[in-house]
């Protein structure tokens, strides 16, 4: 059977503590791997971040949209924003081969997403960015 | 997060408990700041404690490589957990840190 849940915060990166307490409650009452809480956690903190940071105005309120889905053994989440387009799965990954001396600091977030899920897409929707992760188990 | 620092016969040891994250590694930043200030050669960081990083807090590991490489200083994690551990395999990060398993291999190698 089909679950679904939702959390909507502000662009405010103080919101994130809030998205882990709701991660904690989902965990409790959707009983998914207790594994995979770490990873699921790390890919909404880098993905909420980045549109936290960069997609909108400064100094303006903004609301985004977590959604959550999950059906036998796989869990989607879906961050909805109307801030400007941008594509995060277009985004060049890092050379993690390099040296500590040339490595250049950072660029993970997005890398670190796409190797914990096992589907990672986009769409622009209605003016507003759709980012889908799914993990499976 | 709560950071403690104790000084060591050849550096100073740090251990940091809880998340790093992007609310809260600029408390990680600035400690590690005052370090550099001391003019420390050997930095130990027990990882034991950490449960949760993020990009922000990797960002922090890698300056304080950089910056105690380029004075020839060494940087040690040890104590890490596993999650911690296939954060640092997936980035490339364990191959550009020198990771032990306690303090006390950290302390006679390298």
């Amino acid at each position: 059977m089909q679950k679904h849940k939702q959390l909507k915060i502000r662009n405010d990166i103080r919101e994130l503590n809030r998205v882990v307490a709701f991660l904690d409650e989902l965990e409790e009452e959707w009983k998914f791997p207790a594994h995979l809480k770490p990873s699921i956690n790390l890919v909404l903190e880098e993905a909420l971040t980045n549109i936290i940071f960069y997609a909108f105005d400064k100094n303006t309120e903004n609301e985004i949209t977590i959604e959550f889905e999950t059906e036998e053994n796989k869990l989607e989440i879906i961050l909805t924003d109307s801030g400007k387009p941008y594509d995060p799965t277009q985004q060049e990954d890092p050379d993690i081969n390099l040296s500590a001396e040339d490595r250049p600091i950072g660029g993970l977030g997005i890398f670190l997403i796409k190797q914990m899920m096992d589907q990672v897409s986009y769409q622009r929707i209605d003016n507003t960015n759709q980012l889908s992760m799914v993990k499976k188990w | 997060m709560k950071i403690t620092k104790e000084k060591m016969d050849d550096g100073i040891l740090l251990f940091v408990e809880g998340r790093i994250d992007t609310t809260n590694y600029n408390e990680f930043e600035n400690v590690v700041n005052e370090v550099f200030k001391e003019s420390i050669n050997q930095i130990y960081l027990d990882c034991s404690g950490l449960n949760y990083i993020s990009s922000s807090g990797l960002r922090v590991f890698l300056t304080v490589q950089k910056k105690m490489m380029s004075t020839g200083g060494k940087f040690k994690l040890f104590g890490m957990q596993p999650s911690i551990k296939e954060i640092f395999d997936i980035s490339g990060f364990s191959s550009i840190f020198s990771i032990y398993p306690d303090l006390e291999t950290a302390k006679n190698n390298g």
